[in-house]
């Protein structure tokens, strides 16, 4: 990617990494009920990706594994449903009484938003090596 | 049989995830590829004889009312389209399997996953029962066919791409606004419950939203005056790409057309589509006439032949819209197979313009077989399957006493037929050009890629031809599902009852 040697940039990216990711996190999770949700947790994570591209500090992209894993993840959940006879997409929750954290509640919708998440990684991956200069870019893709 | 329904909008799209990972391993691409384009003709195949036994089937995704959720149904105008979309789709990725990297054949590990993507927003928008969901399907459709267009990345591609984007983009904005609008003033999206709610309101209203759409949809149909972006864009694409373009992105314009203003009952905007009808058919044929590229001319024939479906879907009568119904029908196999010859064309001679090619009729007869009978059919000479397309039109007309759309229709058939002969006259009769230029892209009979392409083009050919052969239960069909489409009540009735 640009390789630029700027230490400012290097490390500011270094710092904020694991803050973003938290905030990807809470937004993933706060999705179910509030604002937020799998399609805004991936941007946030889509967002340090390209950071992290442009400062030098990941070389590598999956932005076809992570695109196509996230499509088939969707559509597993979407079909499920239909091999105990219920209709596509149909909804499941499981609710859970954990020592400390309370009342855990988890719904196929989770799976469905994570599949989403991974697209929305993959493709703003697949955006910032389809503008680099690099020749070989379309090979990483 | 719901749950089948649902299963051709989302196997195709699991098929181009699986697709999209095994981008390097051709084969196994392409096994992937084909089968679930085999599983989408099948299981429409079975839609298809289901309805036509039976009654609409009606599939609530996530089991939700459709006052709150997405409901797909499947009538018999729905089942009819995707049926001859999936198996079109289907020849055409057959006549690419064995198509080598040239100037003319795509970029198999990008369209492949991609075709399967546009297959998913097809049968998206054809089963969709609510608007908004045909919005996100206009999308798919769109935003791969963005990809299609210019994945090869030519100078032409580029330009006549960026024309297409914007077009399609400012229609979707529009599309978007409008729904705004319906939503204001019905508080509803659902087809179903629309066709309750829109004659209700006051006419400025609902002419206002009626035309609105006219304009939204019409643009993806390159009805007149919106249609200059397509004859630009899609001779630019490779050939497999320009036949799936021409066989369903037009067509599936016009099936918003018919589903929306049809179940809707906007009767009085006939005079309006009549006009832009008229316009259209004598528009596409003049611009067809003008042009001396095989591509290009068919091309122009596109909007020529959208012409006559609005035209027939104008009349606001059973027999008109049924008329409109078996045009689209036909059209779809017609208009790809015409272009699949135009890409065999291609792949023996290098080009396609009509002033560098000639003489294929005598070492080419099976090219010049392939592009005879659906020419002839595009023209309306009976017996086959376009006679009696345009036929229905015609009579459609005749019984409801437009006489200067009958004559319209009926000249512009004439003009049809001339463009058609001066292909054949170009392409196919006279000297062989000396082609000395173009001898590295050419492809010898004893080519397997060759043999497949022309295999393919003709499986096509046979299709059209048998179109004609059942026309009588075809029209039977069209009949019903322009009476589905008319009559809103029996809609309304099998989507809201459980």
């Amino acid at each position: 990617m640009i390789r630029t040697d700027s230490v400012v940039l290097t490390r500011c990216v270094q710092v904020i990494t694991p803050i973003t990711l938290l905030v990807a996190l809470y937004l993933f999770f706060a999705g179910h009920n509030q604002p937020g949700g799998g399609f805004a947790g991936g941007l946030v994570i889509g967002l340090i990706v390209v950071l992290r591209m442009m400062a030098g500090l990941q070389q590598e992209s999956f932005a076809r594994l992570l695109t196509a894993v996230g499509i088939i993840i969707c559509s597993a959940v979407a079909i499920l449903p239909l091999t105990w006879g219920a209709t596509v997409l149909d909804q499941h929750n499981w609710k859970y009484d954990l020592p400390v954290l309370g009342e855990l509640k988890f719904g196929t919708a989770l799976a469905f938003d994570f599949g989403i998440t991974l697209i929305v990684v993959g493709l703003a991956m697949a955006v910032v090596i389809a503008l680099s200069p690099n020749p070989q870019s379309e090979e990483l893709v | 049989m719901a749950s089948l329904v649902t299963l051709t909008v989302i196997i195709p799209m699991i098929g181009a995830a699986f697709a999209m990972l095994l981008r390097t391993q051709r084969w196994l691409r392409e096994l992937v590829v084909s089968s679930s384009l085999i599983f989408l003709a099948v299981a429409s195949t079975l839609i298809l004889l289901d309805v036509k036994e039976g009654a609409t089937i009606v599939s609530r995704v996530g089991g939700w009312a459709p006052e709150l959720g997405v409901v797909l149904v499947a009538d018999m105008f729905a089942a009819l389209v995707l049926f001859v979309a999936s198996l079109t789709i289907l020849a055409v990725e057959i006549f690419s399997l064995f198509q080598r990297r040239t100037q003319f054949g795509s970029d198999l590990s990008i369209t492949g996953p991609i075709l399967l993507v546009l297959s998913s927003g097809v049968a998206l928008a054809v089963l969709t029962g609510d608007l908004f969901t045909l919005f996100v399907s206009f999308e798919l459709i769109l935003i791969s066919s963005y990809v299609l267009l210019t994945h090869q990345g030519q100078p032409g591609q580029i330009r006549s791409g960026m024309t297409y984007v914007v077009m399609n983009l400012l229609a979707s904005t529009l599309f978007l606004v409008g729904i705004a609008f319906v939503y204001g003033a019905t508080g509803t999206v659902n087809l179903a419950l629309l066709a309750e709610r829109i004659p209700e309101l006051s006419d400025g209203t609902r002419i206002g939203i009626g035309t609105w759409f006219l304009v939204v949809f019409g643009t993806k149909a390159a009805m007149f005056p919106v249609f200059s972006w397509l004859p630009d864009s899609y001779p630019t694409a490779p050939t497999t790409i320009t036949a799936i373009f021409a066989g369903l992105l037009t067509k599936i314009g016009v099936y918003a057309i018919i589903r929306f203003h049809g179940l809707m009952g906007f009767d009085d905007l006939g005079a309006l589509i009549l006009t832009i009808a008229a316009l259209t058919m004598v528009t596409g044929v003049l611009g067809a006439l003008a042009q001396n590229d095989m591509k290009r001319i068919l091309s122009f024939h596109i909007v020529s032949q959208i012409g006559y479906m609005l035209m027939a879907f104008g009349l606001f009568t059973i027999n008109g819209v049924a008329a409109a119904i078996f045009f689209l029908f036909n059209q779809i196999p017609t208009k790809t197979v015409l272009f699949l010859s135009g890409g065999l064309v291609e792949a023996s001679e290098g080009t396609s313009s009509l002033k560098k090619v000639g003489g294929l009729a005598k070492h080419r007869p099976e090219i010049a077989f392939v592009f005879g009978l659906p020419a002839l059919s595009l023209a309306g000479i009976p017996p086959f399957s376009g006679f009696v397309a345009k036929f229905g039109v015609v009579a459609s007309g005749v019984a409801a006493q437009s006489w200067w759309l009958v004559a319209v229709a009926l000249g512009v058939s004439l003009l049809t037929l001339l463009s058609m002969a001066k292909i054949w006259v170009g392409v196919f009769w006279g000297k062989p050009a000396d082609s000395t230029d173009s001898q590295e892209s050419s492809l010898s009979r004893s080519d397997r890629s060759y043999q497949a392409m022309t295999f393919a083009a003709l499986a096509t050919v046979g299709a059209t031809l048998a179109i004609a052969l059942f026309a009588g239960p075809i029209w039977d069909m069209s009949i019903r599902a322009a009476e589905e489409v008319l009559d809103s009540s029996s809609y309304i009735e099998a989507v809201m009852t459980e």
